[in-house]
Formats: structure tokens, C-alpha cells, sequence
């Protein structure tokens, strides 16, 4: 099963090392991963895979581990269920112009080297648009678990 | 011009600020200015003679204070001997504070002299680490680490200083703290989630309170003992939970798992309801998970949310503290002034009719020293308040199934890592901490041979520390794994090739003695706890004898193996000719 993952931590680089091997010994299967730095934290976004039964206690463990502030978990999920849309460009930005342009009014959560997460707007999630997005760079996602209390967890706003 | 402090008098004040009393530790050439600082000041500071010593010292300390620990290990090999410690203390979340040596800022990085990754290596061992990186952040680092050790689910943390931060001047600046931190533990679960935890205790018929070493953290074996006594629920612990409810209490069941007894485990796997205090459903208390108490529903109450649904799936997670949450229990059951089921007394019947077929017994009659017999005579010869350490192995297995266990706070083991060499720097932790109260260190001649070296640290300080070795010129677990399930290919597990334990601890001067006959345990230990000196007991057991029951790996807790297969008749008609 994939999954994306959000955490934020302190500016600590000891706590991102620790993340780190967390990853390792929890095996997660590591697909993509993006990591910035600001001054009074560090984010990271990971799609990762793993057991569906695992998820809760990855979840737990991440968000208790000291240094960790913020954990959100998503859940790869049809584009007709999905509320985040993460867009892997590399070089090419024109995914997430495409986005941007269907959905002005998405939220950028997350961007870093050309790894994007946006939130759909909730009245535009059914949209024929969105579901057209088959490319494989687009990977649709549902928001399950967070340590935020807002409805809809917000990471990092970072430049591109 | 304010006052300037160098980074170790920062240090020093900062734990004397946190209520340190003693260290554990060993000096070396990147810790030299803090042992300088440490000369004038007023913490005490006990000498070890390897850090893993310092490590299981601090540890036995935590474990019957509840207070963190402290060692302290120079960079390098100082600070890698450290981590077994620390490794082990995480495993059983014990509050433990490290302070290690680190080569200069400016050489960190270049492979200087005894320079090690210590923060890199500690990261899995740790609960958290910290670099420090100038003499002004000390005191606020100190502060953070301890309360991290304490905090949520307690455990180890890690403050790496290197020798220039240490001898780097700054103005002193104290976070405001009136003592030692306090902990501070998440509350997840809400009034309606105690309700229908309190539906699911009403419910049940044949339900098993299964206490682990959170019930201890937390100080909640009184809370425990009274939902006990409540609900009419009988409770097992786990090797962790071991004192937080009295052996001899009517609705004790011991301990459950591997070397569980067979009513125990029998309680388990009928059980309807099985409710979880503090504890983490380990594989060595289920045994084969898709078959651990299959009938029942499952509450788990924990202080750590990443431990429920990880192992064994439950019904109902109640996330907080032990005591704070059993509190809430209580209070709900008593509003809700119920009785415990008729059917209660029924299932409470069943279990004492299993312990009656399988009791956890031994051949009292035997002609040789039963190293199970030895447990219960120091055991009934022991203070009220005694504090035992283990090692790990049979010895350990037996302690758990065999010592009177009155309170909390005095059963100190390795139980997660199973790390053997534990239980002798332990018990010197832990009389650190209670100089008047007795504390036996009961290990294994395996064991022992890790940290005898600390032999030498007991006689220094006249730390009183009494040493009891069950003996069977074994590695006598691992020999009995390879005797059960692998066809008794005994591979390096014979210790006959080991010291004289009585003469090395006259060697350190010591008085040391050996029980070789049956007859003489008792007057044995009598005069061996008689007195307040470090002394050793070296008792030559039985090298055949066996912890029963047994789970076999992987198999559930119903397949144990009650008893050691029948003895050869002529060994039999031998025993009987020895006993006339």
C-alpha cells in the first residue's frame, strides 16, 4: 500500500537523522522523498509503502518520537476519493502548472525539487479535471491521520 | 562584568539543579576538564571500571527511585561502551541520562583521537540525543534531556559535550526549574472510552488483568491492586511488571509468556476480556500472536500510543498514564456500583484447579542444589524490602517464578535486551540510591563474567552489595535450547573452564563462600545476608536442571511444555538410592 507521509521537526538535523532510521528499521520501502530546510525547522514528504495494518503504529511512533512536531499521513487513493494530489515534475513543471490552472484556488502544502502536494479545493474534488489526471506523475491521495488540529494539516509553504 | 562558569561547572550545577545525587562513570582525556570541575563539587561520583558498568548502574538506580540516572563515559570507546546500557534501558523505558566526552568542535569530524559518531550510534539506543555546541546552551540542554528521560514513555537520552564546550567560559543562565522534571504523559482517551471500557470489565466472565513495567513507571500498583480487588479479576505480570502486585495475593497469577506457569498461561488463552496495563504484548508473552488470548477482547491502556494495535490488535486503547487512567476506571466502576459476576468466582475456581494439576514446582527432594530451592531461601530469608537484581538467563527465569514479590521498585532486570552482565552494576546502582536496604544481585556464572571487573567498585565505596551466583558451569538457557531443539548438540555452552569465584573475590577482598549440598543453603544464605559487607555466594546447582514451563518458539501459549520429559528409570532407581 503507498503512502504519504508529511513530518515536520525541529531544527535539530539530529531529529532528521533519526527519522532516517526509523524509516530504515520500520522497512519502509522509500519511493520518493523530499526534505527542506528552514531556519526553526526541517520538513520532509515521503510516499512510501507498507502494510495497511502497520499504518497506526508508524503513525504513533512517528509523531511521539522527540524532535517530530507534526506528522500527517495520506493514503493513495482513487482521484474520485482523493483530496491531495501529489505531482512528482522533476524537471518539468508543466504537471503542476496544469493543476494550478484547473484549480486556482488549490493550496500548495508541500514543494521541494520539483515534488509538489496540493490540496484540491473540497468543491472542485470531484471535478471531471482532476479525474483526468492519469499521468503517472500524479499520485492522488486522502488525508487519514494528523497531529494537526486544523481540519486540513499545512506544511511547510517552501519555495519550489 | 557578570561571572563567567566553564562548561563543566555549568554541567555540574545543572545536575545538581535536576537533584542528581551520584554519578555513575570513568574518566578519560575528553571528559579531563568536567572530572576537574567534578573535584570541588558536591555530586558523588562513583568510579566504575568499564562505562557498561556506569550504564546498568544508572539504570538500577532509575529503577528503584524512578528518578533518571546518570553515567558518564569519556568520547570514544567511553561513549560506546555506553550503549549497551542505554540500549537496554530503552528496551525497558527506564529513565536514564548519559553524558559523554567528545573531542574538540574543531577536530569533530577529522578521526581524532578516541573521536566516535557517539550521537550517530546512539540514535537507535537513545530516546533522544543532544550535541552540545557551546558552554551557554548547557544548562538548557541538561534541562531538556532530563525531562525528555522522564517524560511520555521514559527511557534514555544522550548528551554528547565536547572537550571544548567543556572548558569554554559563559554567564550562567538557568532555566527556572524548582527540581527534578516532572513527567509529563499524554491523555488521549476521553470519559466515554473509561465508560465503555467499564461495559467491557462488567461483561466479561473470565477476564485477566495483565500488568507489564508501566503499571511501575507510573506508581500505579496501588491503583492496580484495587481494581483487582474491585472486579475480582486475577492478574499476571510480565518479567517487567514483577512487584507491582504481591506474589502472594489471592488473585496473583505471576508471570505469563515463555516461562509462564500453566495456569497462567491457561488464564490467557480462556480468557473473555484481557485487559493490558502498561504493557506491550511482546513475543515472549504471546507466543504465537494469531493464537494469544483468542477469545478475548482487548483493552490496552498505555502510556505510548505507538504500542497499541502493534503487536495484537485490541478493542479498546486507552492512551495516558497508568495511574491517572486506572484512577478514572475506578472511579467509574464505583459510580456505577457494580458487583463483580457470579461467574467470576467460577472462573477464579477453574484457574486454581489448573494451578493444583500443573503447580510451578521443583524436585524439593533432590539430593543436589536446586537452583530454584536457593531462589526461595533467599527469597524467605531476604529484608521485607530487599532489592533483588538479576542477570539473564535460567537464573533469571527462575527468580521470576520463584521470589516472593512484595513491592514494587525492588525486582531490577534486563527484561527487553536481555542483557547479561545487568544485574551486578544494577544492584550497585540500585544500593546507591538506598544504602540501608539490602540488595542482592542473584546472577548466573555466565553472566557474572561480563562485570565482575565492578567487584573492585564495591569494595572502594564498601558498597554492600550481596552477590548470589547460581552456578551450573553453564550458559545454562542457551544450553537448554540446544538440549530441547537442537538435539542436545551442546556447542560452547560448557563454562567449566571458569575462575574460582571465591578465591577471586578474596582476591579483591571480598569474603566468598560456596554451597555445594542441599543442607547447607539455608545456613548459607542466613550468613551470607547477615551482615552489611559486599559479599559473594557461589552456589554449584544443578547443571541439568530446566525452566518449566516452556513455550517452544513460536507456538502458542496452550503448547507450552509443562515438565522435562520423564528421566531414565535407572536415573530414577539412582535418585532413589541417593535420597535414602
Amino acid at each position: 500500500m503507498q503512502w504519504l507521509l508529511t513530518l515536520e521537526t525541529n531544527n535539530d538535523m539530529i531529529s532528521v537523522c533519526r527519522l532516517m532510521n526509523i524509516f530504515r528499521r520500520k522497512n519502509l520501502k522509500i519511493t520518493t522523498l523530499a526534505m527542506t530546510a528552514r531556519p526553526s525547522a526541517f520538513s520532509l514528504m515521503s510516499v512510501v509503502e507498507s502494510a495497511e495494518a502497520d499504518l497506526d503504529h508508524l503513525f504513533n511512533f512517528l509523531r511521539r518520537i522527540e524532535g517530530v512536531q507534526h506528522v500527517t499521513c495520506y493514503r493513495h487513493e482513487s482521484f474520485r476519493n482523493a483530496s491531495f494530489v501529489f505531482i512528482d515534475s522533476e524537471e518539468d513543471n508543466s504537471g503542476v502548472a496544469q493543476v494550478l490552472k484547473a484549480f486556482p484556488e488549490s493550496k500548495l502544502i508541500f514543494a521541494s525539487h520539483g515534488k509538489y502536494l496540493l490540496e484540491i479545493p473540497v468543491e472542485k474534488r470531484r471535478s471531471p479535471a482532476l479525474a483526468g489526471s492519469r499521468d503517472p506523475a500524479f499520485l492522488p491521495f486522502a488525508c487519514v491521520k494528523t497531529t494537526r488540529s486544523a481540519t486540513h494539516p499545512e506544511l511547510a509553504r517552501v519555495q519550489a | 562584568m557578570p561571572k563567567l562558569y566553564s562548561g563543566s561547572e555549568l554541567l555540574l550545577e545543572s545536575l545538581s539543579r535536576q537533584k542528581v545525587e551520584v554519578l555513575f562513570g570513568l574518566p578519560g582525556g575528553a571528559v579531563l576538564p568536567l572530572y576537574d570541575a567534578l573535584y570541588s563539587a558536591g555530586i558523588r561520583h562513583l568510579l566504575v571500571r568499564h562505562e557498561q558498568a556506569a550504564a546498568f548502574a544508572a539504570d538500577g538506580y532509575a529503577r528503584v527511585t524512578g528518578k533518571p540516572g546518570v553515567c558518564l563515559g569519556t568520547s570514544g570507546p567511553g561513549a560506546t561502551n555506553l550503549i549497551t546500557g542505554l540500549t537496554s534501558a530503552l528496551m525497558d523505558s527506564i529513565p536514564v541520562v548519559a553524558l559523554t566526552g567528545q573531542v574538540p568542535l574543531s577536530l569533530m569530524g577529522k578521526d581524532a583521537f578516541q573521536e566516535a559518531d557517539t550521537i550517530g550510534i546512539s540514535l537507535p539506543s537513545t530516546k533522544q540525543s543532544f550535541l552540545v555546541r557551546s558552554a551557554a546552551e548547557v544548562p538548557s540542554v541538561i534541562q531538556k534531556a532530563f525531562k525528555a528521560a522522564v517524560s511520555g514513555r521514559p527511557g534514555p537520552v544522550l548528551v554528547d559535550l565536547p572537550k571544548s564546550v567543556l572548558m569554554e567560559n559563559a554567564e550562567a543562565n538557568y532555566p527556572p526549574i524548582a527540581g527534578p522534571e516532572l513527567p509529563e504523559r499524554v491523555r488521549e482517551w476521553t470519559d466515554d472510552d473509561v465508560e465503555r471500557a467499564v461495559d467491557m470489565i462488567l461483561e466479561s466472565r473470565r477476564a485477566v488483568l495483565y500488568a507489564g513495567g508501566g503499571v511501575i513507571t507510573a506508581n500505579a500498583s496501588d491503583e492496580l491492586r484495587e481494581l483487582a480487588d474491585l472486579t475480582h479479576i486475577p492478574l499476571t505480570t510480565t518479567l517487567m511488571g514483577l512487584g507491582c502486585f504481591p506474589s502472594r495475593h489471592p488473585l496473583s497469577l505471576g508471570m505469563l509468556g515463555m516461562h509462564g506457569a500453566y495456569a497462567t498461561n491457561m488464564a490467557i488463552c480462556q480468557c473473555d476480556l484481557l485487559i493490558a496495563v502498561g504493557a506491550r504484548f511482546d513475543d515472549r508473552v504471546t507466543g504465537r500472536l494469531d493464537s494469544f488470548a483468542p477469545n478475548a477482547k482487548k483493552i490496552h491502556l498505555d502510556v505510548d500510543p505507538s504500542e497499541v494495535n502493534k503487536n495484537v490488535r485490541v478493542d479498546l486503547a486507552l492512551v495516558g498514564d497508568a495511574k491517572e487512567t486506572l484512577r478514572a476506571l475506578l472511579a467509574a466502576l464505583k459510580r456505577r456500583n457494580a458487583t463483580p459476576p457470579t461467574e467470576r468466582q467460577q472462573w477464579l475456581q477453574r484457574i486454581e484447579a489448573w494451578r493444583s494439576e500443573h503447580p510451578l514446582t521443583y524436585d524439593k527432594y533432590a539430593n543436589n542444589v536446586k537452583p530454584q530451592f536457593v531462589i526461595e531461601t533467599l527469597s524467605q530469608y531476604a529484608s521485607d524490602d530487599a532489592i533483588v537484581a538479576v542477570d539473564v538467563g535460567q537464573h533469571q527465569m527462575w527468580g521470576a517464578q520463584f521470589w516472593n514479590f512484595t513491592r514494587p521498585r525492588a525486582w531490577l532486570s534486563s527484561s527487553g535486551l536481555g542483557s547479561m552482565g545487568y544485574g551486578f552494576p544494577a544492584a550497585m546502582g540500585a544500593q546507591m540510591a538506598f544504602p540501608d536496604r539490602q540488595v542482592i544481585a542473584i546472577v548466573g556464572d555466565g553472566g557474572f563474567q561480563m562485570t565482575l571487573n565492578d567487584l573492585a567498585t564495591v569494595v572502594q565505596y564498601r558498597v554492600p552489595v550481596k552477590i548470589a551466583i547460581i552456578n551450573n558451569r553453564a550458559l545454562g538457557m542457551v544450553r537448554q535450547w540446544q538440549e530441547i531443539f537442537f538435539e542436545k548438540r551442546y556447542c560452547d555452552t560448557d563454562l567449566d573452564f571458569a575462575p574460582d569465584f571465591v578465591k577471586l573475590a578474596e582476591a579483591y577482598g571480598i569474603r566468598g563462600a560456596r554451597v555445594e549440598h542441599r543442607t547447607d543453603v539455608a545456613d548459607a544464605v542466613q550468613d551470607f545476608l547477615s551482615d552489611r559487607e559486599p559479599r559473594l555466594i557461589d552456589f554449584w546447582v544443578d547443571p541439568a536442571e530446566n525452566v518449566y514451563p516452556i513455550v517452544p518458539p513460536g507456538a502458542s501459549l496452550a503448547e507450552m511444555v509443562v515438565e522435562p520429559p520423564r528421566v531414565l528409570v535407572e536415573e530414577e532407581a539412582l535418585d532413589d538410592l541417593w535420597a535414602v
